[in-house]
């Protein structure tokens, strides 16, 4: 983690990830208010359209980039022994890299087979 | 005389937080409760395409009282995470960045987010 | 009106105690008068003042939970009982009187003089009076110490982050026309402390006395690093 790459670059990626994740959120919101999938096939029709796998796929790379942002921040404001530290921002780096394996899978399979 | 057993006033409870601070825990808070949920999110999105059984059983999932009690703070964390948010990015470019300015929006922040939170919990 | 007011003498206490004072609040009476009243009546009690106006900047306390300058605050203005301590989060070397070194090193830090490359000229500097007006509402900090004490990113690293008072003062001179080290200023403020813990939380703007705004200066700072990354 380089000095660039933890202070100002940190803060611009967490502005952009965040105008996307805003825009993105307020489309969800209003799909699942407006017309909600009733039927397993509307759902999966839902996902498997290439506008929604790609935009959703960049949703949760927006969202990860977003939360390892602010959990760094949280973690270097209030967590000050340094094991403590790496260990909680491992966990945390785990979490996400795996939950952002686990939601690749779920939209590429998503996309492969209607 | 340098480093000792000084005193240090910080108790927070005896410190007067202005609105806008309140507003920012909110969002700190906000944030690391969605953070944490997350696998959970992508949990559900598995299943629910999984397969028709899948589906139903996510639909049961989100039918239970508790899960859905958990979905409304979910909502209420997720609008007072985006409106902050979209405060902060105003504010960062020195949009209503005043004293008065930032106090009204970080109220309306506080207060317009459960609102919309219980509005839209019913349109569910 | 009745006083509680943060006492700690390190040759004789073991750790702080509140105190109980009245003092007879009379017309135009600010919290410095009252302090220097209570000081009269217990000689033991320690607090920093100096010009009386607001100008030197010495009496920054926390009255209600909020940071001030007693010397500018009317105590009819303050609800009853009046509770006096020390800014918060520094060591208190006595009563009200605290360690504000940590302060002043992260004020050192942003380097905050002129820097020139040209070679100086016979005579003044030349502004524009434009150029000029846009040390207003930056100049006029007193270093009181009010905007620091209240940031919470400074109460948690205040080794590390500069803190509301010297990111202004940083500002100050990235602004002002005749300082010639805006990318050494910039590079100096990169990394995840110094300029970046800071969550616009707005307490700074909250207490400055002077009504001085340390976030629209932070915010022109990270502005201008965008303008110079693009």
């Amino acid at each position: 983690m380089s000095r660039q790459a933890s202070g100002f670059r940190a803060w611009v990626l967490q502005r952009i990830s965040a105008v996307y994740l805003g825009v993105y959120l307020v489309y969800l919101l209003g799909f699942i208010a407006i017309e909600p999938p009733q039927s397993f096939e509307a759902w999966r029709t839902w996902m498997a359209h290439p506008v929604v796998s790609f935009t959703l796929l960049l949703f949760f790379v927006s969202l990860f980039v977003h939360a390892w942002v602010g959990v760094r921040d949280v973690v270097l404001d209030y967590v000050k022994p340094y094991l403590l530290r790496v260990l909680v921002l491992s966990v945390f780096a785990f979490g996400l890299i795996g939950s952002g394996l686990w939601v690749a899978k779920v939209i590429f399979l998503a996309g492969q087979t209607v | 005389m340098m480093s000792d057993n000084r005193p240090v006033f910080l108790n927070l409870f005896q410190f007067r937080f202005p609105i806008a601070a309140i507003m920012s825990v909110g969002h700190r808070a906000s944030g690391i409760f969605l953070s944490l949920l997350v696998p959970g999110l992508v949990y559900l999105l598995d299943l629910s395409t999984s397969g028709p059984e899948g589906f139903a059983r996510t639909l049961e999932i989100l039918d239970n009282l508790l899960v859905k009690l958990l979905l409304f703070i979910t909502l209420w964390s997720l609008l007072h995470h985006l409106l902050a948010g979209i405060r902060f990015l105003f504010i960062d470019f020195h949009i209503g960045a005043g004293k008065v300015a930032g106090r009204q929006s970080a109220m309306a922040v506080t207060i317009a987010a459960p609102l919309l939170a219980i509005l839209f919990g019913f349109a569910l | 009106m009745k006083f509680i007011v943060f006492r700690y003498n390190p040759d004789v206490d073991a750790t702080l105690r509140m105190q109980e004072y009245e003092v007879a609040a009379s017309r135009g009476m600010m919290l410095r008068d009252a302090l220097m009243e209570i000081k009269r009546q217990d000689e033991t009690f320690s607090f920093r003042h100096s010009c009386g106006e607001g100008v030197c900047g010495s009496d920054g306390v926390n009255v209600n939970g909020t940071n001030l300058l007693g010397c500018i605050t009317r105590v009819s203005d303050l609800k009853e009982p009046v509770t006096v301590r020390p800014l918060p989060g520094r060591p208190v070397v006595r009563d009200l009187v605290v360690d504000m070194s940590q302060f002043y090193q992260q004020y050192r830090a942003v380097r905050p003089y002129l820097i020139r490359r040209d070679p100086l000229p016979e005579q003044e500097i030349l502004q524009s009076p434009g150029e000029r007006d846009q040390l207003d509402g930056l100049y006029e900090c007193i270093m009181c110490g009010c905007c620091s004490t209240a940031c919470p990113s400074f109460w948690w690293n205040p080794d590390k982050f500069h803190g509301p008072q010297a990111l202004l003062q940083a500002w100050r001179f990235l602004a002002d026309s005749r300082d010639q080290a805006t990318d050494e200023r910039l590079d100096a403020l990169e990394g995840p402390y110094r300029l970046f813990r800071c969550h616009t939380i707005m307490n700074c703007v909250e207490v400055c006395p002077k009504h001085l705004n340390p976030t629209v200066a932070i915010g022109k700072i990270k502005e201008l690093m965008l303008k110079k990354a693009i």
